[in-house]
């Protein structure tokens, strides 16, 4: 069998961009490399990021510095209840000096918007910005407005305040390829901080270490890596057990099928891969699936969380295996 | 009420296995009957839960009122109500009947009184099965009654019982068991409410048995299975090896009298039979072996040779007197007395004639046994040989050649009995005796003739392979095929000798057998048929037209008188048989010629027997030993073999056609061939791998992937970096092959493979590495998996229903 050898575009220049955003980054951010590689991963997929987590752990910061490190435009949306729509699309507004209307665009039109705790805003002002997430573009008085790609969300939001929040629905949490807690920094990494952060901010000092343009090659050469058949059947057998399992209310979505595969291949393209191997999907599945899912009450009464049912499932599926005797 | 169907059916089916012992069939339908009345009052009597002492009770008095109207229904008042007279005429049939069954041997025809006993067993065994399945629920304990119906076909029957009469009667009281078990279980799961709950909510669930059931079928059917093909695997114990007189004559015949057997049939079922048992063992004075007939037969039909109707006078009793006068000796032919003292195997069964050498003169043995006065056999109606111990006596005629030559006029009466032969003979054999025997002046110089036909000139060949004795095998044999074993060889002697006048007979017993430390052993397999010619002055005499040695019947030997020139010229010429001569008794074995032994050198043509002196039970012990350690080392070496072949392909350099090569050199559009047999080396490598993992008893889980294992590996058991460099080479290996758009070159695995298997078994005991090699875990899973495999076709087979709607437990 002729398979077109189609070797993806400059993969060891992709690596190293990669590299290179990942040490900024972590320059901002201490001993959270993992964060931070998921983080490239869901950039790299096309996707958006919902960070979960406690405040002052370093959501924004994390959000603000890949903003930064990348030379693009970034903006910043602080979610409140008073939020309206038309604060995130934009909105059309009178030119009395040219009689027209004319469209300001809002904070979404930029290649990486930070949306700062999500879950403050009404319900209305969040789907608005869901819409944009999904179609990658913005309609306001009938005219469709196109986003600029990269286009990257990066919400937060805090799970511990309930009074005033709006949570995110299942529909709308199913839209980020992938939730990530940030956690707590290690002692040591915590001493740094105080050290470096003492004085002055370094995300001031953040200079940008890749441009738009190539962002755009590093996604087109992701889109280039080879999935074989039986990965993306392993991909379908590690969802469907999710549908299946008897502690899950709510299975993962075909969407999520979709989302894992992508991120899949960001995963291997950073490692310097051109092709998806099974451990990609082990190590995603539960940032990708694990918001999305709903356990069942007999689950919620043990105390299972999503996250157990996942690494369960991951380590019941079987991977493929050669057929050799 | 399905257990006292299932009763009726389980006797039936083992009642079925009756069939062999009748002649018609009415004794069938009179015994469904019965089965049919005792189920069907054992069904009511279940339907009104009547006590279970009242219901065998209803079922007797109800099976009586069967026989009665079935068998003496004139007697009766209304052909059913029983009078006395009836009850009498019962009685009667059953004395009948019971006459009848001592009179006749199976099968037996279906008389009113036979039919009525038969009738009457299966009718009580029915009562005494359902009383103990559907009364005691006792089912198993129903398994006595069926067996001692099931006994009575296996116990008068030679023949073993075909296989299909046993299968139906296993399955009948499987049937019994499984209805048992299905009634016991479906009380399972219920129960006991307080409160009532609804009907309209949900079906109340049954207890889940599919398992149970499955298992129970699994056991069942193995458990048939297996009495079915182990006797068959195991020759020794098949039914009866020894003799299967009685019936089995296959023909039909000889059922209404005292059976006679058709020696001729037996023969070549016991020359062909697997397992060689002993049959019986002898010494005799000269210790020399003898040749020990069962049988004559004198009659030619044409189609087969068949026993005279034998005579035994109540006061010829051998426990008596001497047995009659040889016919035909005289005393012009010298004779010599040997004894021997015979012992007949316990195993025999139902021997009614005594091997003895011919002509036996004096026989000492308890029991009943007459002598035929014109044969010499001796038989008894009464007894039968097994595990006795007799002595005979027996003057041996030792003619001379000369003796023969100048044999005398043959009586008239032998001539008729033993010259006759049918209209119908073909032509060719009486021309073919005529051309054999031309040479020949005398009657003995041409039986002579004939044997060395047989032997030698002849051309003939030794095969058990030969099927019947009838007219046109007869001269197929003689004429075309030449091939056959004693009983064509003997017929066909006969035949011919008549054809030439010398009057003829056929001898159905043993050879003289193998010597084991001074007693001579005669088995199974020893069975022969030889002709005996009569010599007017010496009687009948014994030739062997068989050939001997491992190429024919094994201990058949030749006569010394069928040699003239050997008898005439001297009692040791180097050919000479040691019980050759009038002076053979008193060979010189220790003669200067330093032949073999003489025992040993019986044969036409030197060839030596091989004495089978039985193994010795060491060496038995130690072949045994051998087989096992061979049996078990079968895993070991289909692992060798299939690591050898693995090892092969993982060894080549994977070539890698086409490919670009992954990196900046290789441009979009360059066409890559996928390399398959880079791809079978990786997976061999691969697959070998994960074998050793199981050998060495390192799990791995089936979520593992490639390069997790490799790394857990390296990790779990400090691999040196070499090993775990080889480690991760093997997984990426496979982890291109079965992930990456092109294989990628590999080369030789060889190395890597060896090298973390040795990493491998370096981390494991000794005990564990010397079981991988002789005992590997992968071969046996792999053995495992075939075994489900099998297991799971057995429950899909299992799974098939046929159109039956789900049963309600309501």
């Amino acid at each position: 069998m002729a398979v077109t050898h189609d070797v993806p575009p400059r993969l060891d220049d992709l690596v190293a961009t990669a590299h290179r955003i990942r040490e900024a980054i972590e320059s901002v951010i201490e001993g959270k490399s993992d964060v931070v590689r998921l983080t490239l991963t869901v950039l790299l997929a096309e996707g958006h990021l919902l960070i979960e987590d406690v405040p002052g752990v370093g959501k924004t910061m994390l959000a603000k510095a890949l903003a930064r490190s990348i030379d693009c435009p970034v903006r910043r949306v602080q979610f409140t209840p008073d939020l309206l729509p038309s604060d995130i699309t934009g909105v059309s507004a009178y030119n009395q000096q040219t009689r027209e209307f004319e469209f300001k665009p809002g904070p979404v039109f930029a290649n990486i918007v930070v949306g700062d705790e999500i879950n403050r805003a009404s319900p209305k002002t969040q789907s608005a910005l869901l819409e944009c997430m999904e179609e990658h573009q913005v309609t306001v008085d009938g005219v469709t407005y196109q986003l600029d790609a990269p286009f990257m969300v990066i919400a937060t939001q805090n799970p511990i305040e309930m009074e005033g929040t709006y949570p995110l629905p299942e529909a709308q949490r199913d839209r980020f390829t992938a939730r990530i807690a940030m956690g707590y920094p290690e002692p040591a990494a915590e001493l740094e901080m105080l050290d470096v952060h003492g004085s002055a901010s370094p995300i001031d000092k953040l200079e940008p270490v890749a441009t738009t343009a190539e962002v755009k090659a590093l996604i087109e050469a992701v889109r280039a890596i080879y999935v074989s058949q039986s990965i993306k059947r392993y991909a379908i057998d590690l969802v469907t057990a999710t549908r299946h399992s008897p502690d899950l209310r709510l299975g993962a979505s075909p969407r999520s099928t979709l989302q894992l595969v992508r991120a899949a291949r960001a995963h291997a393209a950073l490692a310097g891969r051109d092709y998806v191997i099974p451990d990609d999907l082990q190590a995603l599945s539960l940032p990708v699936l694990a918001h999305r899912l709903l356990p069942s009450v007999e689950a919620q009464g043990q105390r299972r969380l999503p996250e157990q049912v996942i690494t369960d499932l991951v380590r019941r599926v079987p991977v493929p295996e050669a057929q050799a005797r | 009420m399905r257990l006292p169907i299932a009763a009726g059916v389980a006797t039936g089916a083992v009642a079925l296995t009756l069939y062999p012992l009748f002649q018609a069939g009415a004794w069938f339908w009179a015994s469904l009957g019965a089965i049919l009345v005792v189920t069907s009052v054992g069904m009511l009597a279940t339907r009104y839960t009547l006590p279970n002492w009242l219901a065998p009770l209803a079922q007797l008095f109800a099976f009586w009122i069967y026989l009665t109207a079935v068998f003496t229904g004139d007697e009766a008042w209304a052909r059913v109500v029983p009078t006395k007279e009836s009850l009498v005429g019962l009685l009667r049939l059953v004395a009948a009947g019971f006459a009848d069954i001592q009179r006749f041997a199976v099968p037996v025809p279906d008389n009113a009184g036979i039919v009525l006993l038969t009738c009457g067993g299966v009718g009580l065994i029915a009562i005494m099965v359902d009383f103990c399945s559907a009364r005691l629920r006792r089912s198993a304990l129903a398994g006595l009654p069926l067996l001692s119906l099931f006994v009575v076909p296996a116990s008068f029957l030679g023949d073993p019982l075909s296989w299909p009469t046993v299968v139906i009667g296993a399955l009948g009281f499987l049937g019994l068991l499984v209805a048992d078990g299905q009634e016991r279980v479906s009380h399972w799961g219920r129960a006991v409410l307080v409160r009532r709950t609804p009907s309209f909510i949900a079906p109340r669930p049954a207890a889940d048995t599919g398992t149970l059931r499955l298992s129970g079928k699994r056991v069942g059917v193995t458990a048939v299975a297996l009495a079915i093909l182990l006797p068959s695997l195991l020759p020794t114990l098949e039914p009866d090896p020894l003799f299967g007189f009685g019936v089995g004559d296959g023909n039909g015949r000889g059922g209404n009298s005292i059976s006679i057997p058709n020696p001729i049939v037996n023969l070549r079922g016991e020359l062909s039979l697997p397992g060689n048992s002993t049959v019986l063992t002898y010494t005799t004075s000269d210790n020399l072996p003898r040749y020990l007939r069962l049988y004559s037969l004198d009659n030619f039909d044409g189609e087969q040779w068949t026993m005279p109707e034998t005579k035994g006078r109540p006061d010829d009793l051998i426990s008596d007197a001497p047995l009659p006068p040889p016919p035909g000796q005289g005393q012009s032919v010298p004779t010599s007395q040997v004894s021997l003292e015979v012992t007949v195997s316990e195993e025999v069964r139902n021997m009614n004639f005594l091997p003895l050498p011919y002509p036996a003169s004096r026989v000492r043995i308890e029991g009943d046994w007459r002598p035929d006065r014109d044969t010499l056999m001796v038989f008894s109606t009464r007894d039968t040989a097994e595990g006795l111990t007799y002595q005979v006596v027996s003057n041996e005629p030792r003619p001379t050649a000369e003796n023969l030559k100048t044999a005398g006029a043959i009586p008239q009466a032998i001539q008729q009995r033993y010259l006759t032969l049918p209209d119908n003979l073909p032509r060719e054999i009486l021309d073919k005796a005529g051309e054999v025997t031309e040479a020949g002046a005398t009657p003995y110089e041409k039986a002579v003739k004939l044997q060395e036909f047989f032997t030698t000139t002849g051309g003939f060949s030794y095969t058990l392979a030969t099927q019947g004795h009838d007219g046109p095998a007869l001269s197929d044999f003689v004429l075309r095929s030449r091939a056959g074993y004693c009983e064509q060889f003997a017929a066909a002697m006969a035949v011919l000798a008549r054809a030439v006048d010398i009057p003829s007979r056929v001898a159905i017993g043993y050879t003289g057998g193998t010597s084991v430390s001074g007693r001579w052993n005669v088995r199974t397999h020893d069975s022969h048929a030889w002709p005996e010619l009569y010599f007017e002055g010496a009687g009948w005499l014994r030739f062997e037209p068989t050939p001997s040695g491992p190429a024919g019947q094994g201990t058949a030997t030749r006569p010394p008188y069928t040699f003239p020139e050997v008898t005439t010229g001297g009692d040791d010429e180097p050919t000479a048989q040691p019980s050759a001569g009038p002076t053979g008794s008193d060979t010189p074995t220790g003669a200067a010629n330093n032949r073999r032994n003489p025992l040993l050198d019986q044969e036409f043509g030197g060839t030596p027997i091989t004495v089978d002196e039985g193994m010795p039970t060491a060496a038995k012990i130690g072949i045994g030993a051998v087989v096992v350690v061979l049996l078990l080392l079968v895993p070991a070496m289909l692992r060798w073999e299939q690591r050898a072949r693995r090892r092969r392909v993982y060894s080549r350099p994977a070539v890698v056609v086409g490919s670009a090569g992954e990196g900046p050199g290789g441009g979009p559009g360059v066409v890559a061939v996928r390399s398959n047999r880079g791809e079978a080396g990786v997976a061999a490598a691969w697959a070998e791998l994960d074998d050793a993992l199981c050998d060495y008893g390192m799990s791995r889980q089936p979520s593992e992937s490639p390069r997790a294992l490799a790394r857990r590996l390296s990790e779990q058991y400090e691999f040196s970096p070499e090993a775990a460099a080889s480690m991760a080479k093997l997984a990426e290996a496979v982890e291109r092959m079965l992930f990456a758009r092109t294989p990628g070159e590999t080369g030789s695995l060889r190395e890597d493979v060896r090298r973390v298997r040795r990493a491998l078994a370096a981390t494991v005991s000794r005990g564990r590495r010397i079981r991988a090699v002789l005992l590997p875990p992968s071969t046996l899973l792999r053995a495992r998996a075939l075994g489900t495999r099998m297991l799971d076709g057995f429950d899909r087979l299992e799974n098939i229903r046929i159109g039956r709607p789900a049963r309600r437990n309501a």
